[in-house]
């Protein structure tokens, strides 16, 4: 059973792991932080549903809830962090957060308070390796996960894109006289960020039973954890920081008890404020 | 006769005429009498809660087609329970206080029960809960707490009873939520006892598997639950959270049966489950199958009224929830006809008062699926066990 809820944990922790990321790519380019990006998970998870209940196939659903939360967090960038960019360092994170109760409240009046639930997918073919069994959805959701972190890595170290980002957050002057368009930087950065969370929305649909409009409140709050366990600004540390505590929860509520689930995530988020805030792999400020 | 004597006498005539007459004033005054109904209509509950509803709303409609309250119509209050302890208060508040109603059908969960029957013995109004079950809520609670349910034990015994002679059971592990007053209180108190009392032996010892009512996902739970290898799960849940647990359960490849007691049957489990949640044991004290006379009437008069009141898919059917709030209502008005209960504005106190004394010494009364209160204020009723099969509960023939 140990194997089971190893691959359970990972599988839970590559969608934290996805917030995380988005979260990162933010604070790297504007060292700010979008408090809305929860809801952008949110956002993705109800994309999905409204999709496949037109009765669109699973990879269109996908699509749909990457582009929408994309454009999504570009909205926010325009709105709460474009025209507050020379105000104080508060000012754009509070207009986040108002931005995600809107959401919030938009969701519940399009789809309700109660749970909503994929339509089934039908899809259920288990894997059987040993004692381990893997159904087509957590193959789905570790292939699609783990496939999308490797593709940023790949784009923020060996493309222009991920040279721009880089150069603008480290200097956004030289970067603009390099002629690399800061505004066009950001933007395509949120564009990315949002996409991966509102893919973490959707994929986590498929395997959670149900979600709420609320649902990104602490999701959101998880990515952050994770971010911070990880060490602020580093990519590769907001995918691990995220798989460990995608391991710490299962295990939690596999062998413990859940009803201690998010005292145990926060004393560790805690313990590492505390004696390690740097995290697990120390940034510099890019990737 | 003297002067004297005859002052006497005319004066014992006219004293015996005005008791008399006060004893026959039985028939309450005023142009309606209130009852306040606090049951969910929003949140997790709500559709139960709109059944409830709609089950005494039907008893007043009946009620009042045969002339109300010796002559007076009845009028339902109603205040949302919102299924959480803060709102629950909020609406006794206002139903109590505002509308001035002579008693309470609701409110609905123990969770809720748990903070507003000491509310009820404060403003001194009775309130009758439609589905609280955790044992001992109504027992903390005297005088002013009644809960016109069975408690969760009697039902556990007689569900866990029919469970092991279908299905043999033997080992037994238990999923028990952590957050929910009353699953919380079957998964570590009622289910385990009434294993032990059947003689089944329960793998998770006093350490069930354990959730968050409300979670969003149980994998990690399934999978522990699947390791562990029993011959049948008990399930300290409400029905939305079943419901999860044993899709998931069927995702993993888990076929071993499910049963749980009361809250089980709310969160429409079979119609939502389809084949997944086939035979799934529960337990209640009424069925919708049941023929006899009054249930039958309250069918009729359920059906009647949920054409307009929050009509739905999830609302057409009555369960026993709904048949305990017609039959709290039935209580009242019995209760307000036999001790003369006044209706005007400076009797409030009395006429509630007189409700209380009534409900606690009502042992005979015929209802639907009730017979009364026992001393410590719980329901009376029969338990029928219950499996889910084909999309609606239906009763489990005994051998």
């Amino acid at each position: 059973m140990l194997a089971q809820q190893i691959v359970n944990g990972i599988t839970l922790g590559s969608t934290y792991a996805l917030i995380a990321i988005g979260y990162t790519l933010v604070l790297g380019v504007l060292n700010k932080l979008n408090i809305a990006h929860g809801e952008l998970f949110m956002v993705g998870a109800f994309t999905g549903i409204a999709v496949a209940r037109m009765g669109a196939p699973l990879a269109v659903s996908l699509l749909a809830a990457f582009v929408l939360a994309g454009l999504m967090a570009v909205v926010i960038e325009r709105t709460c962090f474009y025209p507050l960019r020379n105000a104080s360092f508060l000012s754009p994170m509070l207009s986040t957060i108002a931005f995600g109760i809107l959401l919030q409240n938009l969701a519940t009046q399009f789809f309700g308070s109660d749970p909503s639930r994929f339509p089934d997918t039908g899809a259920s073919f288990q894997l059987s390796l040993g004692t381990l069994s893997v159904s087509a959805i957590h193959i789905a959701i570790l292939a699609t996960a783990f496939g999308l972190m490797i593709g940023i890595d790949l784009l923020v170290r060996r493309t222009r894109w991920g040279i721009a980002l880089r150069a603008t957050s480290d200097d956004p002057e030289t970067a603009a006289q390099q002629g690399m368009h800061p505004s066009r930087v950001t933007m395509t950065t949120f564009f990315v960020s949002g996409a991966l969370a509102g893919v973490a929305g959707m994929l986590t649909t498929l395997v959670y039973s149900q979600v709420t409009p609320h649902i990104g409140i602490r999701q959101g709050l998880i990515g952050m954890v994770a971010m911070v366990i990880g060490g602020l600004g580093n990519l590769r540390g907001a995918m691990i920081g995220g798989l460990a505590i995608g391991l710490v929860e299962t295990m939690n509520d596999a062998y413990f008890s859940a009803g201690y689930r998010d005292l145990v995530i926060f004393s560790i988020f805690f313990a590492f404020l505390i004696f390690k805030p740097e995290g697990l792999f120390p940034a510099h400020r890019s990737s | 006769m003297n002067r004297n004597g005859r002052t006497i006498i005319s004066l014992i005539g006219v004293l015996a005429l005005a008791f008399a007459a006060d004893v026959c004033a039985q028939k309450p005054s005023g142009s309606e009498v209130r009852i306040g109904v606090v049951v969910p209509v929003t949140g997790q509950a709500a559709d139960v809660g709109k059944r409830e509803a709609i089950g005494a709303q039907a008893a007043a409609d009946v009620i009042n087609a045969r002339g109300g309250v010796g002559g007076v119509p009845i009028k339902l209050y109603f205040a949302d329970e919102g299924t959480n302890p803060q709102e629950a208060i909020g609406a006794v508040r206002k139903v109590a206080g505002d509308d001035k109603v002579l008693a309470i059908v609701g409110p609905h969960y123990s969770g809720t029960a748990e903070a507003t029957f000491p509310l009820g013995n404060r403003l001194k109004i009775v309130q009758v809960a439609v589905a609280s079950s955790k044992p001992g809520v109504a027992k903390a609670n005297r005088p002013y707490a009644f809960r016109n349910t069975l408690t969760e034990d009697k039902i556990g015994e007689a569900v866990v009873k029919a469970a092991k002679q279908r299905y043999g059971l033997k080992r037994v592990a238990i999923i028990s939520d952590t957050k929910d007053a009353v699953a919380r209180s079957l998964g570590m108190g009622v289910l385990p006892a009434a294993l032990q009392v059947n003689g089944i032996e329960i793998i998770t010892g006093k350490d069930p598997v354990t959730f968050q009512n409300g979670d969003a996902q149980f994998t990690a739970q399934v999978t522990r639950l699947k390791s562990l290898n029993p011959d049948g799960i008990a399930l300290g849940a409400l029905g939305p959270d079943a419901l999860n647990i044993i899709l998931e359960a069927r995702k993993q490849g888990m076929t071993q049966p499910f049963f749980g007691t009361a809250p089980l049957m709310e969160g429409n489990l079979p119609e939502r489950g389809g084949k997944a949640v086939n035979g799934t044991f529960a337990g209640s004290v009424w069925d919708s199958t049941l023929d006899d006379p009054a249930s039958s009437a309250f069918k009729a008069a359920y059906a009647a009224r949920a054409k307009t009141m929050y009509p739905g898919a999830f609302t057409q059917n009555p369960d026993y929830y709904a048949t305990n709030a017609y039959d709290a209502v039935f209580m009242m008005v019995e209760a307000m006809l036999k001790t003369g209960v006044q209706n005007r504005a400076d009797s409030l106190e009395a006429d509630r008062d007189r409700i209380k004394d009534y409900f606690s010494k009502l042992r005979n009364f015929k209802g639907v699926a009730s017979t009364g209160f026992n001393d410590d204020g719980d329901g009376v009723k029969n338990v029928i066990v219950t499996e889910a099969r084909d999309g609606r509960w239906r009763p489990v023939a005994s051998r």
